[in-house]
């Protein structure tokens, strides 16, 4: 290993100056001392075993929730409720998928977190994207202070202003509704996405809207056809976190929704949280439900992990 | 900068404006108001609760000592613990991730962050039963291993095993994107560095300390605030596991009773709630928060490059 990264340079270097040590280079024997040679190969060889084996713990720590609610979710229900070891389904079956598709509001659940979410992220992304560029362009007096204004205000918990909420929704008539928690979904992922897009923004560079200016096109058509394009990873990388955020929300929706009878109208969280609390459900169905989100979720995920990467640019590494 | 009209400028903002102000500001405004207030369960019906002063906040100040100061040093402890084991975990699998001569590198990377692509509430729930006293499967491999049926820990019922779960599955959500961070780090150290150190004669030990970690620490310091901030106000995941009990005492706050958990409890829970009072603690948390943000600013110099500008 060292021997391979020592710069090609210094190397020739080295042979113009020392013909010996080129020689010595070509016959690699010069023979260390045996025992020196040999205590250092078992060192290495025991630091690479043991990178190994923390390797494969902490593997095991990754997947194994994942591994247990998947395994659990082709048993069939009543084997689960034991206190023998089982970490294999014992006669597989698809019943608690049949159930919790057939039997169960599943499907709306998903609809409604999709239509909720997916709403309130774009919402948010075209309001915050607007803001983010004016942030990071315009010259106007108090831009410094409103960006700081802005970090101050995300530190409120909105589940801390729980009250307030349900005053607004009252005297919108949205109680209880999901419409109104887009509304406060939106809201929270505003002041995020403005300080994020804009960072981004500041990173590109201006003369391309100067020229667009000298053009004659107006701040909104520069906007709109040049930067937004751009902006576009780190758009994406928002979308992405606020998706992700809204998706798991489960507090505010747990107190905004009221559920209907047939729990059509509450969110994956909601419904979820209510398959796994509820002690006359079997944890089969709530694993098989689990599996059900959690899968496409993943997949989505590691396809877009690299315009995370690219599009972060609060609390990134930037050196 | 660009020199745009006014009217510009207002349309670009005014949406943000708009929604901050409804969903952002207002709910602030009227939690500082009603927290002036003497409004309760019963008063609020009939609307006929008054101006109060600091009262509701002279109770809390009064009570502190049973209720908001346990609670707040709980939550820094959990805090400390997290985010030690956090730095930890992170920089041990980065540093292995990043070592060339392990076979399958991108295997082992994409099965060690992957609690980070699942959605928290799901895996949250999905732990709560692997801590579960009689069915959860943590008990059945201890009762495996020990022959006794009657081995296990009542990890959500007692308070330390509740505390130690709750910090388990933080750490299992959280490490991973330390991990990312930290070994995207390592990656842009230059390897003459390390080799320069080595040929110099220092040890293993010695070129972590001199040479990495130096190196590591522009990365490292606004994640650990980052994450700080986020533990301090964490709720959902400890919520679904813990609901904040076990809660040995009812006149205290429950083993993982963090402030948030705290806040949420005594809001929701029993018939009566002294909204008043709720508003006070949220107005108290919220000017917590805004402490430990504004020194988490402080230190990793967030806001330096904004206002040199």
């Amino acid at each position: 290993m060292s021997e391979q990264s020592i710069p090609e340079n210094a190397v020739s270097a080295a042979q113009n100056i020392n013909p010996a040590m080129s020689a010595s280079r070509a016959v690699p024997a010069v023979p260390a001392p045996q025992t020196v040679d040999l205590s250092y190969k078992m060192k290495r060889n025991i630091g690479l075993t043991l990178e190994y084996l923390f390797l494969i713990g902490m593997t095991i720590f990754a997947i194994f929730p994942l591994y247990y609610v998947l395994q659990a979710s082709f048993n069939a229900t009543q084997q689960l409720i034991t206190t023998t070891l089982q970490l294999f389904p014992q006669s597989p079956t698809l019943g608690d998928y049949t159930y919790i598709l057939g039997q169960t509001s599943f499907l709306h659940w998903l609809l409604n977190t999709t239509l909720l979410v997916g709403g309130s992220t774009f919402l948010g992304l075209i309001i915050s994207v607007l803001g983010a560029y004016a942030l990071s362009r315009f010259k106007f007096k108090g831009r410094l202070s409103t960006l700081t204004f802005l970090l101050a205000l995300q530190a409120f918990p909105g589940l801390l202003a729980i009250t307030a909420y349900y005053q607004i929704l009252q005297s919108l008539h949205l109680t209880g509704t999901l419409e109104g928690l887009l509304l406060i979904y939106t809201a929270g992922s505003i002041i995020f996405g403005a300080w994020n897009i804009k960072g981004y923004f500041d990173t590109l560079p201006k003369e391309l809207e100067e020229a667009a200016y000298v053009d004659g096109a107006s701040p909104f058509r520069t906007f709109w056809q040049i930067m937004l394009p751009l902006a576009s990873p780190s758009i994406a990388a928002t979308a992405l976190i606020s998706f992700i955020g809204g998706f798991n929300e489960f507090a505010l929706a747990n107190l905004v929704l009221t559920p209907n009878a047939d729990q059509s109208n509450i969110t994956v969280t909601v419904g979820l949280f209510s398959l796994a609390n509820n002690h006359s459900t079997p944890w089969g169905y709530f694993a098989a439900a689990s599996v059900l989100v959690t899968v496409p979720l993943v997949i989505i995920f590691l396809l877009l992990q690299r315009y995370l990467q690219s599009g972060l640019t609060i609390g990134s590494v930037k050196g | 900068m660009l020199q745009v009209k006014k009217p510009t400028i207002a349309l670009f903002l005014l949406p943000t404006f708009l929604f901050i102000a409804l969903i952002n500001i207002f709910p602030i405004a009227y939690t500082v108001y009603i927290s002036l207030t003497n409004e309760n369960t019963f008063n609020e019906f009939l609307q006929n609760y008054h101006f109060v002063g600091l009262k509701n906040f002279q109770s809390i100040l009064s009570e502190a000592n049973t209720a908001l100061i346990p609670v707040v040093l709980l939550t820094l402890l959990y805090v400390a613990i997290c985010i030690g084991s956090f730095l930890i975990i992170g920089m041990l699998t980065a540093m292995i991730l990043n070592d060339k001569r392990i076979r399958g590198l991108k295997i082992w990377r994409a099965l060690i962050i992957l609690p980070w692509a699942m959605p928290s509430f799901v895996t949250a729930l999905i732990w709560k039963f692997l801590f579960d006293y009689n069915f959860g499967p943590f008990n059945n491999i201890l009762r495996y291993f020990t022959q006794n049926v009657n081995a296990g820990v009542n990890w959500l019922g007692s308070p330390i095993p509740a505390f130690i779960a709750v910090v388990v599955v933080n750490l299992w959500l959280s490490y991973p994107f330390f991990t990312i961070v930290i070994l995207g780090a390592l990656q842009s150290i230059p390897e003459e560095l390390n080799d320069a150190a080595k040929v110099d004669g220092a040890s293993t030990w010695q070129r972590f300390r001199e040479v990495t970690l130096p190196l590591l620490v522009p990365a490292i310091t606004p994640i650990t605030v980052m994450s700080g901030i986020t533990t301090f106000q964490m709720f959902n995941t400890v919520w679904l596991i813990t609901a904040g009990g076990p809660f040995t005492d009812i006149t205290k706050p429950g083993a993982t009773d963090f402030v948030m958990l705290y806040f949420y409890n005594y809001f929701t829970t029993g018939a009566f709630t002294n909204y008043g009072k709720a508003a006070a603690t949220a107005i108290i948390v919220f000017i917590l928060l805004l402490i430990a943000i504004l020194a988490g600013f402080r230190l990793t110099g967030f806001n330096r490059e904004e206002t040199a500008k």
